[in-house]
């Protein structure tokens, strides 16, 4: 979140390019959006029992658990005049990226708004994107894999105790790439990425001195204190 | 009821979760909005805290409504997944479940 947020900045001020990063949450955490209230989607309990973080993003939308095993996570940030002005249509080309990244894995996907992904009807990605300092930032889940138990665990979805009825309930709404074809984690992330890159003049590099250096601080200072992330 | 503190939840059909958390006396002191949905810019749901407080509790949905639309409209903010009416929707159910 740090670096996303440290990467806004540095596009806003003309001192970064804009970006697409791919990556994956070690250890595996929470992400909440910046209207939910912490208290009520996450089991703060159970998280320090399994050594899970948790953490309130820039961006509204659901409460997600990142599975380190199970899902490709990936930013895109970029000028907001590069994309749709409006909201929707801005959703859709990005996540079309997404569709196009899993037509390559021989899946038929399809946007489905306001911010997801299907595959035979049934959720594979979930999205969520902010505006801020003239910068458009999305960022989003690509389910490899289905940590059920452990996301239930930590996750208040619902007041029920968990249950293989329930379970099987979000197995009916949610699917995974594993469970669609036999590709590997890495032929998911290369389809996904070779898809956002399509036509677009590119090189892979690493973070600048100055946006690692804001990172660090706004990690320290906002996403680890108890004000930022017990906001609401 | 004349004062308390109420929730209200709900799953908007085909949108997304809002809740609210409503403290009130003659007037509502505080207002909490919650839930899964998106507001641009994030941090107009600030202005639909506030335009409610010092609403009486018996406004009706429509009253509520009208008052968070014209909040949004200062800042041009934009609502998805849950529209002003699912937000008043649940910020009169949170005073008529209030303890």
């Amino acid at each position: 979140m740090a670096l996303d947020e440290a990467c806004l900045e540095g596009i806003s001020s003309g001192n970064s390019p804009p970006t697409i990063r791919f990556y994956r949450w070690q250890p595996s955490a929470v992400s909440i959006g910046y209207f939910q209230s912490l208290d009520a989607e996450v089991n703060l309990e159970e998280c320090g029992k399994r050594g899970i973080e948790f953490v309130r993003r820039q961006t509204g939308g659901g409460a997600v658990y990142h599975d380190f095993e199970g899902e490709i996570t990936y930013s895109i940030l970029a000028p907001e005049n590069f994309f749709p002005k409006g909201i929707t249509e801005s959703y859709r080309e990005i996540c079309g990226m997404i569709v196009s990244g899993f037509g390559k894995l021989g899946l038929k996907a399809e946007f489905k708004p306001i911010n997801d992904i299907i595959v035979s009807g049934k959720k594979i990605s979930g999205n969520a994107q902010t505006r801020r300092k003239g910068v458009l930032l999305q960022h989003g889940t690509i389910l490899y894999g289905l940590g059920l138990e452990t996301m239930f665990s930590v996750l208040r979805i619902s007041q029920e105790k968990i249950s293989d009825k329930m379970i099987q309930s979000a197995k009916e709404r949610v699917t995974c790439v594993q469970e669609q074809c036999d590709s590997s984690y890495g032929e998911c992330l290369e389809a996904i990425q070779s898809a956002f890159l399509e036509g677009k003049n590119h090189s892979f590099g690493s973070w600048s001195k100055d946006e690692l250096s804001r990172a660090n601080e706004l990690a320290e200072k906002k996403y680890s204190a108890r004000e930022w992330n017990f906001l609401r | 009821m004349n004062s308390g503190l109420g929730e209200f939840t709900f799953k908007v059909p085909g949108g997304k979760l809002v809740r609210a958390t409503v403290k009130f006396k003659e007037k509502i002191e505080n207002a909490k909005i919650t839930g899964d949905f998106f507001l641009y810019p994030e941090e107009a749901i600030k202005d639909i805290e506030c335009c409610l407080e010092f609403c009486t509790p018996l406004e009706s949905e429509a009253e509520l409504a009208t008052r968070i639309a014209k909040a949004l409209a200062m800042t041009r903010a934009e609502l998805h997944g849950v529209s002003t009416q699912d937000i008043a929707r649940a910020v009169k159910g949170a005073i008529q479940n209030a303890k």
